[in-house]
């Protein structure tokens, strides 16, 4: 199978992946929504034990697989490249999908709410293990306690090199500039590795 | 369970259960798992007289017509309502019989080029 499974430099539709991570109900849908056609996805995924307490499967013994929806966008910048915008369910049980969804992928944006911020840390130790780049946007939800991103850096505990920015996740020009900010951030670690990985003679 | 994220009501749709239109099957074939973002295109032996029409179901056909320009599984996915692991292994089943080939299956494992980081910034500041 391998000529028909053969990519052969050809040009064409090139596709590539940015991740919205972060914790139950901090927007990561509503931030996809703001700035690309969300299309709905089904995952029909094996019931893993990460499921056990959570599913009642009572009454259903052979039930092995469940059905996940994820949402995604699209962003067509010219007719052949296209960002899609995948949001990544933060919840423990759901981490079976994240290497998937991760391969490959350009990198991530965490989006978190100061309020619950712990809901991140997932995201965080993950892409942080992953070598993912990733930026923290704080989504400033109305009446939610300000911090300055320096408060959360610490609270997080994050690499310096790793932005944290304010955004407001249902406004477009806001989610553009947090995809900004990760792109130029991802060109900035691979300057950074380019650096590392460059021989020391001279 | 019905509240909680990524858990949502949707329309009844078909009244089959997801593998049903696979014959049970849940792997591909071919052992391959195709990347969400992975690119197929219909083949011109999609029509031809060798591409066995008679082992095809509606699905496959459906695939078929949607992979006339190369596109990506998530939105065939998506078009098709079909959760992705159906959609994988009904692809597996079109590209052994040649009638979709990929044309990329998946991005790169290495660091992305300046030139697509240019590319890419450049688009989103043009949004």
């Amino acid at each position: 199978m391998d000529s028909a499974r053969s990519s052969a430099g050809q040009p064409g539709l090139t596709p590539h992946k940015l991740l919205i991570a972060g914790g139950f109900a901090v927007g990561k849908t509503t931030m996809v929504a703001a700035i690309s056609e969300v299309r709905p996805l089904l995952t029909e995924e094996k019931l893993t034990t990460a499921s056990v307490g959570h599913d009642d499967l009572r009454g259903v013994p052979g039930k092995t697989t469940t059905t996940v929806a994820l949402d995604y966008g699209r962003i067509t910048f010219a007719s052949e490249l296209v960002l899609y915008l995948f949001g990544v369910p933060g919840q423990e049980r759901f981490w079976f999908m994240w290497d998937e969804l991760a391969y490959g992928a350009l990198g991530a944006v965490v989006l978190a709410d100061v309020r619950r911020l712990d809901d991140s840390f997932p995201s965080v130790n993950y892409f942080e293990t992953r070598g993912l780049p990733f930026v923290i946007a704080l989504n400033c939800f109305d009446g939610a306690p300000r911090y300055e991103p320096d408060e959360v850096r610490d609270a997080l505990d994050l690499d310096p090199a790793v932005p944290v920015v304010l955004c407001d996740a249902r406004e477009r020009g806001s989610v553009k500039q947090v995809l900004i900010t990760l792109i130029e951030h991802v060109a900035a670690q691979r300057a950074r590795a380019a650096v590392v990985a460059a021989p020391a003679g001279r | 369970m019905a509240s909680q994220e990524g858990w949502k009501r949707r329309e009844p749709g078909p009244v089959v259960r997801p593998y049903a239109v696979t014959g049970g099957r849940t792997e591909p074939a071919d052992g391959e798992v195709l990347d969400l973002i992975a690119v197929v295109v219909t083949t011109s032996r999609s029509t031809g007289a060798g591409s066995e029409p008679a082992r095809r179901t509606p699905e496959h056909r459906k695939i078929i017509n949607l992979a006339h320009q190369p596109t990506t599984v998530a939105d065939i996915a998506s078009d098709t309502g079909l959760p992705v692991g159906v959609v994988r292994v009904l692809l597996a089943d079109l590209i052994m019989l040649g009638a979709v080939k990929v044309v990329r299956q998946r991005p790169a494992r290495e660091m992305p080029s300046d030139d697509l980081l240019r590319e890419i910034l450049n688009g989103l500041r043009a949004l």
